[in-house]
């Protein structure tokens, strides 16, 4: 179609967490010693060396190293994966390179390494600047190590912070969350997350979800209309359904997922779209760590799938709907060879007069309501 | 055996539930070793897996024993088991009839019940011999002369000697085999008379056909005989005559005038061998048939769908097999807009439609939809015309009626006297009409009542139960239809009528019952994309009105690391989960919540 150079996004997974918070079923392990994080790595930079050859003639714009805790690695091991990526994969310039970090484990040495090895953006999980809120999350930080953390990577020079905020956590109030949205946008960070809070099987919370103080779904529901209005008057964009970004700042890294562009998977529980394949690794750090070293790295994969052209269109649908610009229908054509009002005028009819979807000439996309329900609406609209 | 009927005794057992009728039945299959101690199941005559689980008798049985009494002299006896639940009156009437004699088995730590004494004068009526026999002596709660007393003074018979035993160590069981000999009466009846036998049950045996249990009244019946059965007017010639023995059918070639047995003729459909009928020799019949016949009347309807529509064409088979052994059970196509394709089905009771539901689930692996039960109304219209309701949805507009009328039963239920304020507070809320009070003795009373039947298909017992801690006891039979103002209630989601939930109530109740199924169907009706009113209606009266608001919150699941698959997989399951909705109106409805809304619990 054109020359661009062949783009590709590197997302690498850290397993290590200081403690696990009592809401997350990430894959991760809490209280791991520096021998198994160093043997953790080595196994990273195998797989490196085996999946940067099959990127061959590939850019990659944007790294993120996700986790997990990934600042738990130190500067040293940090610093030793960073230039195997390097070696093993053609690292643009011009890249994204985000870091994931918990509040409580930012230093200024680190800080300094990871500028040193080309991080540029740091994405801080504050979820709230509410003590007791933090307290029953499991968090391990406050809201004084979170300032200190930001205030060193912006020193550090990292220009460009998101912070994840979370609603939807037991005791709060539409009033907290709002102070915690409050504090945020003071610190004009470039870019900010609000996830609601979802109590997933596995986890402590799962156990006692029956006695946590949740907010009704009600309350949930104005919290989420709340930030996004809140946020869009204070200059951030509503680019996606969780996502909200100073003009020019939005997360090219996640852009990738919502826009089916290929990206590559490094680690335990990582997952790829690359050549049109879908596919994730095990969660089982050990069993990673072991598969990779007998050079059985293929082993590791539990999941995988190959898109057909149906497959990869409801995908296609599913994803760009996440995006607050949607289906431009145009694009839609093009790729599919057929109208999308063809398709899916009809089955969105319904929730176009009830105010979920806009759907016009050119683009198809969900409301601010509809962004909020959009699971109801595309599990019923996609061919699955 | 050579035919001599002097020595045969024909007789039932007829109990109250849970007095023993089923474990003295197993006791006297052991003692006259019709049955070894070894062979026997719990409760032999109970072969329903059903039946166990719920300590009653669905269907009626019959077993022939030989004893030997204490003069010497060989006895045949004719056990003939008979239901136990007043769903099945007519039944027990018919197999009391094939009886000379009654055994009335009184718990000794309960006394009389209900259904004690309305089957102690179902055998009254049918001139048997009634011998008392006071059961579960070895409990020491037993009150074995007070029990005697209130025999006499309630039922009117004497029980002064009567067996007193415990079914269930097998004590003084003897006694109770010596008084059938003794005291019951040998069977009457003329060999060489025209034939006329009483169905008293059949059954369809994919081998034989139909197998039709007989006391032969008059006559004699011969493999070969070409028979009548009299109603019906059906003709079969007859292939296997015998008697029923414990572990299955004993060919005999005949049977003669007070014998009890089986006759087989290649008949396809129970529907041509009715309980009650009579069979008589189609080239020498008796000219009046045997008194008593009755075409069995459904009371009860319901709606039966499978939860998934793709089924309904298993559920028609399975309803008809079901039919090949219950001539009580109707069954008729009907399609509802909000629960698709189904069937009408009429059952002689609420314990009768719970049991065929029940089989449906298990034996034929169904997930059921069934709507409210409903009676049969009827309706005289301006126009003169009378017509017969079984489904709500066919319910008249008030414009066009004259006149409407719903059954009334005669109830009768007994207590211990503290719950009796309770009990008549419930059968007023219940639309009951006082007929009187009888103390039995000095701490129980029995109360009479007229009910709608609607009334009491409406959650009554449970009801009962529960004002009484479980004490009271209730019969009730089919008095008649009386004029009564009823109206149809309406269900509107969204603003359109859901025909499954419609059902006709008396207006003096339509305004509780819309509210509390307006809240049912508010708490559980999942939240929506859209707000769902919820209104009741008579007519174009809306009389109650709820809101499920819409749903705000659905999973925001966020795709960390790229997991797309995951995400898709979400969605595919509520995907899924959606096909196992159904559309009430343009509001989807899980079958559970449909049933929740739809499930009788008043109190």
């Amino acid at each position: 179609m054109h020359n661009d150079p062949k783009l590709l996004g590197l997302y690498c997974h850290i397993p290590f967490c200081k403690s696990k918070c009592a809401y997350c079923d990430f894959c991760s392990v809490a209280g791991s010693g520096n021998h198994a994080r160093s043997v953790y790595v080595d196994a990273l930079c195998r797989e490196m060396s085996e999946m940067g050859k099959k990127a061959k003639g590939y850019t990659v714009d944007s790294v993120f190293i996700g986790g997990g805790t990934p600042t738990l690695l130190g500067e040293a091991l940090f610093e030793k994966l960073i230039s195997r990526m390097y070696e093993e994969f053609f690292v643009a310039e011009s890249a994204e390179f985000t870091v994931e970090a918990n509040p409580a484990t930012v230093t200024k040495k680190l800080a300094e390494a990871l500028v040193r090895c080309g991080v540029n953006r740091v994405s801080l999980g504050l979820q709230s600047v509410h003590a007791n809120e933090l307290k029953l999350l499991g968090r391990i930080h406050d809201l004084a190590d979170f300032e200190k953390s930001y205030e060193i990577l912006r020193k550090a020079g990292i220009d460009n912070i998101n912070v994840d905020v979370m609603f939807g956590i037991p005791d709060q109030t539409a009033e907290s969350f709002l102070n915690t949205l409050k504090h945020v946008v003071s610190l004009r960070p470039e870019h900010i997350s609000a996830y609601g809070l979802q109590i997933e099987p596995g986890t402590p919370f799962f156990a006692r979800k029956d006695e946590l103080p949740l907010p009704t779904e009600d309350e949930e529901y104005s919290m989420y209309i709340y930030a996004c209005e809140f946020l869009e008057q204070n200059g951030y964009g509503h680019y996606e359904i969780s996502n909200f970004a100073l003009p020019g700042r939005e997360c090219r890294h996640n852009k990738k997922y919502w826009n089916g562009d290929p990206y590559i998977g490094l680690g335990c529980a990582a997952h790829s779209f690359f050549c049109g394949e879908r596919f994730g690794r095990c969660e089982d750090i050990s069993a990673y760590v072991s598969a990779v070293k007998h050079k059985a790295l293929d082993s590791t994969v539990d999941s995988r799938e190959i898109l057909t052209l149906a497959d990869f269109e409801s995908e296609y649908v599913m994803l760009r709907m996440r995006l607050s610009e949607g289906v431009n229908k145009k694009a839609y054509k093009s790729l599919f060879g057929f109208d999308f009002d063809e398709r899916y005028r009809d089955r969105l009819k319904g929730y176009v007069d009830a105010g979920f979807v806009v759907d016009n000439a050119e683009s198809c996309h969900f409301t601010t309501d509809g962004m909020y329900v959009s699971n109801s609406v595309l599990s019923s609209i996609l061919d699955l | 055996m050579s035919y001599n009927k002097n020595n045969i005794r024909n007789f039932s057992i007829i109990a109250h539930i849970d007095h023993g009728k089923s474990t003295l039945a197993d006791r006297l299959l052991e003692a006259t070793r019709t049955v070894a101690v070894r062979d026997m199941e719990a409760q032999l005559l109970d072969n329903m897996e059903l039946e166990r689980e719920r300590g009653i008798t669905i269907k009626a049985r019959a077993v022939r024993l030989d004893y030997t009494a204490k003069d010497g002299d060989q006895y045949v006896l004719n056990l003939i088991d008979t239901p136990g639940h007043v769903d099945f009156n007519y039944e027990v009437s018919r197999s009391l009839n094939a009886c000379d004699g009654a055994l009335l088995v009184v718990d000794s730590t309960q006394g009389i019940e209900a259904q004690t004494l309305a089957n102690a004068y179902l055998a009254i009526d049918a001139d048997l011999e009634i011998i008392p026999v006071i059961n579960k002596i070895d409990l020491p709660s037993a009150q074995v002369d007070r029990v005697r007393k209130e025999i006499e003074d309630v039922v009117g018979i004497p029980a002064e000697d009567c067996p007193a035993v415990s079914a269930k160590t097998g004590l003084n069981i003897e006694d109770v085999l010596e008084a059938v000999v003794r005291d019951l009466p040998p069977p009457q009846g003329d060999p060489d008379a025209p034939l006329a036998c009483l169905i008293f049950d059949s059954y369809y045996d994919s081998y034989l056909g139909v197998v039709v249990y007989i006391r032969v009244k008059e006559g004699t019946v011969k493999e070969g005989d070409r028979v009548r059965m009299m109603a019906t007017g059906a003709e079969f010639e007859i292939i296997e005559v015998g008697t029923m023995e414990p572990f299955g059918l004993k060919r005999c070639g005949s049977l003669s005038a007070g014998e009890v047995g089986y006759i087989t003729a290649s008949i396809k459909n129970v529907r041509d061998t009715q309980v009650g009928d009579t069979v008589t020799n189609a080239d020498n019949p008796v000219s009046e048939p045997l008194p008593g016949f009755r075409e069995v009347h459904s009371m009860v309807y319901a709606g039966i769908y499978p939860a998934d529509g793709a089924r309904y064409g298993d559920l028609r088979d399975a309803l008809e097999k079901l039919r090949l052994n219950d001539a009580a059970l109707n069954f008729e196509p009907e399609t509802s807009a909000a629960l698709g394709f189904g069937f009408r089905c009429g059952f002689l009771g609420l314990l009768h439609m719970e049991i065929i539901e029940e089989r449906l689930e298990r034996e034929f692996n169904f997930d059921l939809i069934t709507t409210a039960p409903s009676v049969i109304y009827e309706v005289t219209l301006k126009n003169g015309e009378t017509i017969r309701i079984d489904n709500p949805s066919n319910y008249p507009s008030t414009d066009e009626i004259d006149t409407a009328y719903e059954p009334m039963v005669k109830a009768s239920v007994i207590t211990p006297q503290e719950f009796v304020g309770g009990i008549m507070d419930l059968c007023q809320d219940r639309r009951g009409v006082f007929v009187d009070m009888k103390y039995i003795d000095s701490g129980r009373v029995e109360l009479h009542y007229t009910l709608p039947l609607n009334e009491i298909i409406y959650d009554f017992f449970d009801a009962l139960k529960s004002r009484s801690k479980g004490y009271a006891s209730l019969d009730y039979e089919f008095k008649g239809y009386e004029a009564s103002d009823l109206v149809k209630l309406d269900f509107l989601l969204n603003g359109e009528t859901v025909d499954a939930l419609s059902f006709i109530v008396h207006e003096s109740k339509a305004y509780g019952r819309a509210r509390k199924i307006a809240e049912k169907l508010k708490d559980n009706i999942p939240r929506q994309l859209f707000e769902i009113p919820i209104q009741a209606a008579i007519g174009s009266r809306i009389i109650a009105r709820e809101t499920v608001k819409a749903m705000r919150k659905d999973v925001l699941a966020k795709c960390y690391g790229g997991d797309i698959t995951r995400k898709k997989k979400l969605l595919e399951k509520q995907k899924e989960g959606k096909k196992k909705m159904r559309r009430l109106g343009s509001v989807e409805v899980s079958p559970e919540a449909f049933m929740a809304v739809l499930r009788l619990d008043e109190e």
